[in-house]
């Protein structure tokens, strides 16, 4: 049913365009604010803080972990959860290294972990989707299977030797670092996707509530068989910029590295019961917390106390999303 | 009976045959020594799983128990040598201090209705965060004979941690299956809603089971502390994911509302004699983790695909 | 093909095939060994508003998802507009034309009016992306037409009272070009006012040509809309017969097979004194002094609209949302019932609205349904008595081997079993009203 009539009077906007700006957007705009409000306090109190040679090296670093927080954020919009992400991200990258030092043509090795990282995601969106395992326990034993399995072919050796046009996360486009120039590039599209293609709306109608997308015709549990394969590609795009950091491929990723992914996306705004949250948000909120970390050292205060920082910032940011929702439903009823 | 607890008869079975199969490749598997030593060594988590059998069973899920654990193990060194408090006191402190950690899970579960998963998310980020900061990397060593008895000695033939947690198992055990409390777990885990209309104290039940998950996470930190006689502030780092296995293994529904002591046990027992098993058969331990992870899939295949059929 | 003189020919007949929007011959539907669905048959004919009648269970929900595309039938056809069609999934349902209000509206509470009156079915641009601000519009135009002006497209449909969302759903059938519309009790959660509006959305949608098929319970609202009533009872098609001459006994003997007086055969009774009295109790905004007094072997209805309070001022008396000024008694003793639990041991038991989700634990067996009220009493010291557990479930309600049984086997009555537990109750058969 394709044809539409515009027969009817066409009526001017009834909201405008700021106003719509900050309701649907008003939790990123919050994220980006707490990120300003950061910069200014500790650049006032050490100047050396917002240093474009600080800025670069703290984003850069990060910028993986916002990428990887883009195919999360999806992922969570529907419904599910993926624990296996940060396993993940370190066989893809071993999958990566392995190609570039055997030879092959970089591009294979640069491609190889986001086909890779959507092949293997298939397996935890089927197991999902058509098996009907919950995707926290599916991603669970796919953490131990990746996660072995990586030790065990590799016997925990590093691989070193990268060619240098290998190291991707070193290059620079115009003057900018690759990670960065990515992290934008990809939010900034998956953003737009998510807002304007069919099939990315169709990921909050399944995370809304699933029976409602099944009758308005959406295909369910395919689309969450898709949802994880893209998943799977963004944490090959992820690995190539975490991989590509340093000469050398480790076998181990940093621990806990899936629960920092999870935690980006929820303090930037994705709820946890489905059906909202953009990527803008996981990304500004990945950038949050890595100005966080570089802070505190700054403001001499012991880097090791990030993580409750950062524990209690989900905190607050869920216990606003609760409220909010109740609000919104006393205000329905 | 064979119906109702199949997911435990085949986890039964599992387990006896992997013991058959690994004792017939060492010959140091199926001995005395080894076994207990194994006991001794699974303790911590299966002190931390049974209690999660409750918190999943009820609907929940902890993510924050490996956090509770080391904040634990931090706050034992820092009350006892730090600030001079004596042991036993500061025993009891850090088993205090790691009760309110769950209890603080509860209230914000039950109080503002987080969902637990995101809630704890963000206490295990907190808790940790507090064990880093509090400890600065530093550990406490020299612990007193009496205390590291606790992690390493033995009584009547048995490990002493051995004790405590075949206590606990018969405990919790009996509560989970034969007591109102028990019910009132499941009854909320099947239907919040509907247990609350029935009459039942949905808020208060919460709360005391995340209590006492918090509890158990505190004191398998101790034995940890006493069998390895050191703290660090990394100490029981993806001890829920171990935890959650084991669990999900032994049968309880991630959804809530079904799930057995027995069977959490035999996860427990299956993975360890796994473990143990094949590394002694020359399998590296990484290998095992595969494994491991494959049972947890395909066991949870195998009863999808059972209850499909029931249900058809 | 003959072209039938209007008026109601008796249905089924297959030679009436072309007047009718969409025609159901010989549906039957089972689950397992439950017969939902027997030989159903329905002819809808465009401008012309069908009722489907039925006591509970009579299976008008399950027709209803039949025709939704959500249940394959076990056997029988389905034509629309004269072909035969087969609804393997919503979308085939959708293609030919059917769009379902549902009694649980489908609708996503996070997203906005104009992208629910859309989902699935977006206006693109021309390079293929969403188009929001024609959508915007678009959906202005729609809700207009339903008679709704006020309304912010953009706010979230969470936000919404639940006649404004279902007027949303009504919108997003209306957008697919609906030319039959199904309404699932559409009324049962309405307030007067609103019931009454939507009425009349549905007398004007009628006069566009759409053929509707109206399930509800409301008689009175039944004889308002309809133009003619298929009766169903116990999953078996009974009769279908014309609005304008039949009237509500019959209406009532075709549905439960019985007249009215075999129905509800009166009982002679004896008042006795007080049990309950509640004197002016309040609790939120819907309950203000409420004061009433019920006594033994008294049955007391409570009368009112949607939205009077009546639900509310149960759960107050039960305890669920606690009175917060007023004075409760039970047998002329004064009680503090603050919680399901204080009015539970004061004697009082609730057989709530919605049963499958706020009485039953659906997972868990009948014995234990049954005995999760008197949980106290069957564990001294804490520990359960599984002996009497069984000894209740059997000796009062069912063999033990029903009572093993899960309560979400679907033959079991949930109702029926909701009832029974309350019946197990330390006083016996004290009940609040229930609506």
């Amino acid at each position: 049913m394709t044809e539409i009539s515009y027969d009817f009077p066409q009526e001017a906007p009834r909201t405008n365009r700021l106003r719509r700006i900050l309701r649907d957007y008003g939790h990123e705009l919050l994220v980006a604010l707490a990120i300003l409000v950061l910069l200014l306090v500790v650049g006032a109190i050490n100047p050396r803080f917002v240093s474009a040679r600080n800025m670069t090296s703290v984003f850069s670093g990060n910028a993986y972990i916002a990428v990887a927080a883009i195919g999360m954020t999806m992922v969570i919009v529907t419904r599910q959860i993926d624990l296996s992400v940060g396993a993940l991200i370190g066989v893809l990258a071993t999958i990566s290294g392995t190609i570039a030092v055997s030879g092959a043509p970089i591009w294979v090795a640069w491609a190889a972990p986001v086909v890779c990282g959507a092949l293997i995601n298939a397996v935890t969106g089927v197991l999902v989707a058509y098996a009907g395992i919950p995707s926290i326990v599916v991603s669970l034993g796919m953490m131990a299977i990746l996660q072995g399995g990586l030790i065990s072919v590799t016997g925990g050796a590093w691989i070193s030797d990268l060619p240098p046009e290998f190291l991707l996360a070193k290059m620079t486009v115009l003057g900018f670092p690759m990670p960065l120039v990515w992290a934008l590039v990809l939010t900034i599209a998956a953003a737009a996707w998510m807002k304007l293609a069919p099939f990315g709306r169709s990921l909050y109608l399944v995370g809304g509530n699933a029976e409602a997308a099944r009758a308005v015709g959406i295909p369910v549990r395919r689309r969450i068989v898709q949802v994880f394969m893209i998943h799977g590609a963004f944490a090959g795009l992820a690995t190539l910029l975490f991989a590509t950091q340093l000469q050398v491929i480790q076998s181990t990723t940093p621990p806990n590295l899936e629960l920092l992914i999870i935690t980006a996306s929820v303090i930037g705004g994705v709820s946890i019961l489905g059906g909202t949250g953009t990527v803008i948000g996981s990304s500004l909120a990945a950038v949050l917390f890595a100005a966080i970390g570089s802070a505190l050292i700054f403001v001499n205060v012991s880097a090791y106390w990030l993580r409750a920082f950062i524990g209690v910032l989900i905190l607050l940011t869920v216990l606003a999303d609760v409220i909010r929702r109740h609000r919104e439903v006393a205000k329905g009823a | 009976m064979l119906k109702r607890h199949s997911h435990e008869v085949v986890l039964a079975g599992l387990t006896a045959l992997a013991i058959v199969v690994l004792s017939l490749q060492s010959e140091q598997f199926l001995t005395l020594a080894n076994l207990l030593n194994q006991g001794r060594l699974m303790t911590e988590v299966a002190l931390v799983a049974l209690v999660m059998t409750f918190v999943i069973a009820s609907g929940g899920i902890d993510l924050s128990v490996g956090s509770i654990m080391g904040l634990s193990a931090i706050l034992l060194g820092t009350f006892w040598q730090k600030m001079g408090i004596p042991l036993p006191l500061a025993m009891v402190l850090t088993l205090g201090v790691g009760t309110l950690c769950g209890l603080f899970n509860g209230f914000i579960i039950v109080r503002f209705g987080m969902p637990p998963l995101i809630a704890t998310l963000g206490t295990l980020a907190l808790y940790r965060g507090l064990a880093e900061g509090i400890s600065q990397a530093r550990s406490v060593r020299g612990w007193p004979e009496w205390f590291q008895q606790l992690g390493q000695g033995a009584w009547a033939g048995l490990p002493v941690q051995v004790w405590i947690l075949l206590a606990a198992l018969l405990i919790s055990g009996a509560i989970l299956g034969y007591t109102r409390w028990g019910r009132t777990v499941y009854a909320i885990g099947a239907s919040e809603t509907a247990a609350r209309f029935a009459g039942l104290s949905v808020g208060r039940t919460k709360m005391t089971i995340y209590a006492v998950s918090g509890l158990a996470s505190s004191l398998a930190g101790m034995i940890f502390v006493a069998r390895v006689s050191t703290t660090r502030s990394d100490m029981g780092t993806g001890l829920e994911l171990d935890v959650i296995t084991a669990v999900v293994l032994g049968g309880t529904s991630i959804f809530g509302g079904k799930g057995t002591i027995v069977g959490t046990a035999l996860g427990l027992i299956l993975v360890q004699v796994l473990e143990n098993g094949l590394l002694l058969a020359g399998v590296k331990g990484d290998g095992t983790i595969v494994l491991i992870g494959m049972v947890l899939i395909g066991t949870l295949l195998v009863s999808a695909f059972t209850e499909n059929r029931a249900r058809a | 093909m003959t072209i039938q003189p209007s008026g109601v020919p008796p249905a089924g007949t297959s030679a009436l095939a072309s007047g009718t929007a969409l025609s159901v011959r010989g549906i039957s539907k089972s689950f397992g060994p439950v017969q939902a669905l027997r030989e159903v048959r329905l002819d809808l004919r465009p401008g012309r508003v069908h009722a489907l009648m039925g006591e509970n269970g009579a299976g008008k929900s399950t027709l209803v998802k039949v025709l939704a595309g959500m249940h394959l039938p076990t056997s029988g056809q389905i034509l629309a507009g004269g072909k035969e069609v087969r609804f393997d999934s919503p979308r085939d349902a959708t293609a030919a034309g059917v769009a379902v209000v549902h009694q649980e509206l489908l609708l996503f509470g996070d997203l906005t009016v104009a992208e629910n009156i859309f989902s699935g079915h977006y206006i693109r641009t021309r390079i293929g992306t969403v188009n929001w601000a024609a959508m915007r519009t678009r959906a202005r135009a729609l809700l207009a037409e339903l008679d709704c002006h006020d309304i912010d497209v953009e706010r979230k449909v969470s936000s919404l009272s639940v006649a404004l969302r279902q007027r949303v759903e009504i919108a997003r059938a209306l957008n697919q070009n609906a030319k039959v519309l199904i309404l699932d009790e559409p009324t049962a959660a309405l307030a007067e006012s609103d019931a009454d509006r939507l009425l009349e959305v549905i007398l004007r949608l009628r006069g566009r040509g759409v053929a509707i098929l109206y399930v509800s319970h409301r008689m009175n609202e039944i004889f308002r809309v309809s133009d003619e009533m298929t009766v169903l009872r116990d999953g078996e098609y009974v009769d279908t017969v014309e609005s304008a001459r039949t009237d509500e006994a019959e209406l009532v003997s075709l549905m439960v097979g019985r007249s009215i007086e075999q129905v509800f055969p009166k009982v002679e009774a004896t008042i006795g004194a007080p049990v309950l009295e509640a004197e002016g109790i309040s609790s939120g905004p819907l309950v203000q002094g409420a004061s009433l007094t019920v006594r033994a072997g008294e049955i007391v209805g409570l009368a009112g609209l949607v939205g009077s309070g009546r639900t509310e001022l149960a759960l107050t008396i039960f305890g669920i949302t606690p009175a917060t000024s007023g004075r409760i008694r039970i047998d002329g003793k004064e009680v503090k019932i603050n919680s399901p639990r204080a009015a539970r041991d004061a004697g009082v038991a609730y057989v709530p609205e919605d049963r499958g989700h706020q009485g039953l634990v659906k997972p868990m067996t009948i014995r234990e349904n049954i005995s999760m009220a008197v949980l106290d009493r069957l564990s001294p010291g804490g520990f359960l008595k599984s002996g009497s557990e069984v000894r209740i479930a059997r000796v009062r309600f069912c063999p033990s081997w029903c009572a093993r049984r899960r309560v979400s086997s679907k033959w079991w009555d949930s109702s029926r079993e909701a009832t029974s537990r309350k019946w197990s109750s330390p006083s016996g058969w004290r009940q609040t009203p229930s609506f």
